[in-house]
């Protein structure tokens, strides 16, 4: 079946030796390099690379959070993010499911509460509906017994489980996850990536993935469509 | 000479953004303000009532015990000062010297003090950690949720407060001439006579400002940080002593402007 409509995510001619230099970082190889990609319907694609390589910037340029000049394009459904109105920049990324790197859970708030803010900020949900989608997410991730618990109290592996569930709030199409499995047990990250991917469709996760970090779990290479390592940006893995 | 001239638009170009880039971050805080969602409304109210109890319910023993320390000192220098002329005047001198002046800025301070600092930490703290990034990701636009309801619950505490501290400085004033000399209906219509329209209207317009600026500096500077936890510390300090600074020269433009 083919699928209508522009891709879930796709980067133009993003500098990815500039987004390094332009961060703290000032190690780039070669800053004049241009990388593009696509990421397709119900694909799951990583994209691995070191702390100097740019890769951990390309998720905040997918959601317009990385606004650097000259940063290139990447564009979320079609849209171009970063050249919307703020009020529709906001609108716009809660159609994108973003687990940011270290995992950005509000230290104030219960495990519970992290998953249920963005649907009480952002939907007219009832709050039972909002309730029941909170539970079923806990359910889901195994949280239920911790869910009252800050993230201060958690260990590392509920609160990277929380984040993505917090993430999966809406149920988006495309999910952006930074540095997702790093320090967890193999089979835990495997876990992890078949719920972000939110089940199989016959072309594969039926939500698209765009994962981004330094290595990956060698459990979890047969279950992604496309593994790539910034450098010589070869493609090491098509299933 | 030209590196002189340089250096001098270095200067003044850092002095204009350390005025702008507040200036800036006030008006975006104002202007997002419609743009806050139905849902999220309800979400902000929560975090508003939060930042009530802890910047104006907590803070009502300080304010209280300052405020009546301050009368006690007032009326004892008066009193010793002035001796019995002292008395007959205390009551003007508690309008012209509390409510007029003190009671303001101590109550402004100890909300700084107090409420700033914890703002500037807290919103700083968020920072670091990244979840002001993780907000933005999932569409909350930290304004809406962090800065808003701070700058509310700022301007609502401070007006509360510094309506506390007046009352119960003139309270502290008629208990005390009341026990030292009797003459207690004789203060309170010192108090009335002294105390004029301009007076209340001024005390709010004061809370409604420092208030505002006890909000907006704090967060300014906590949501500022960008190397690390190192910075926690410089962006509390820098938060706390803009906003006296920002509190002294305002009380001093409102007595230039509505004394004149």
């Amino acid at each position: 079946m083919s699928e209508a409509g522009p891709p879930p995510l796709a980067f133009e001619a993003v500098p990815l030796g500039a987004l390094a230099l332009a961060s703290a970082v000032r190690r780039a190889s070669d800053p004049a390099a241009l990388f593009s990609l696509q990421v397709a319907a119900h694909e799951t694609v990583v994209l691995l690379g070191d702390e100097t390589s740019g890769v951990d910037r390309l998720g905040a340029l997918a959601l317009g959070l990385d606004t650097t000049p000259g940063a290139g394009r990447a564009l979320v459904f079609g849209t171009e993010i970063a050249a919307l109105s703020r009020v529709r920049q906001l609108a716009f990324r809660r159609r994108i499911g973003y687990l940011p790197a270290g995992d950005g859970l509000l230290q104030n708030l219960s495990l519970r509460d992290n998953i249920r803010l963005p649907l009480r900020f952002g939907s007219d949900f009832h709050s039972d509906e909002i309730e029941g989608r909170v539970n079923v997410i806990l359910a889901q991730l195994r949280l239920k017994a911790v869910a009252s618990l800050r993230p201060a109290a958690a260990t590392e592996e509920e609160r990277r489980r929380a984040a993505l569930g917090r993430a999966l709030a809406f149920d988006p199409e495309l999910v952006v996850l930074e540095q997702p499995f790093d320090g967890l047990p193999e089979r835990t990250a495997a876990e992890l990536l078949e719920v972000a991917r939110g089940g199989e469709v016959a072309e594969g996760g039926r939500r698209a993935l765009f994962i981004t970090g330094q290595a990956l779990p060698a459990l979890l290479r047969p279950r992604v469509e496309r593994l790539l390592r910034v450098g010589a940006l070869a493609e090491l893995a098509r299933t | 000479m030209l590196g002189v001239l340089a250096g001098l638009g270095r200067s003044t170009t850092r002095r204009f953004s350390a005025i702008g880039g507040p200036a800036r971050f006030a008006f975006q805080a104002v202007t997002a303000l419609p743009s806050l969602p139905g849902a999220g409304r309800r979400v902000a109210l929560r975090v508003l009532l939060n930042q009530l109890r802890f910047t104006a319910l907590q803070a009502v023993p300080l304010v209280v015990l300052l405020s009546g320390v301050l009368s006690f000192i007032v009326i004892l220098l008066t009193r010793r000062q002035l001796g019995d002329i002292g008395g007959e005047i205390i009551g003007t001198l508690m309008v012209v010297s509390i409510v007029r002046l003190l009671g303001p800025l101590l109550t402004a301070l100890a909300v700084v003090g107090r409420s700033g600092t914890a703002i500037t930490a807290e919103l700083a703290t968020n920072t670091v950690l990244g979840e002001i990034r993780a907000l933005e990701g999932m569409g909350i636009d930290p304004f809406h949720y962090l800065v808003l309801p701070r700058l509310a619950g700022s301007v609502v505490s401070v007006t509360l407060l510094l309506v506390l501290f007046d009352g119960v400085a003139l309270l502290a004033g008629y208990l005390a001439t009341s026990v030292t000399q009797a003459s207690g209906g004789r203060y309170l219509a010192n108090v009335l006579a002294a105390l004029t329209t301009s007076d209340v209207v001024l005390s709010v317009v004061k809370g409604v400002l420092f208030g505002g600026i006890v909000g907006l500096l704090p967060s300014y500077h906590g949501l500022r940080v960008t190397r690390g936890p190192t910075e926690i510390p410089q962006a509390v300090t820098r938060g706390t002593v803009a906003s006296i600074a920002l509190i002294f020269i305002t009380a001093a433009l409102l007595m230039f402007l509505f004394r004149a």
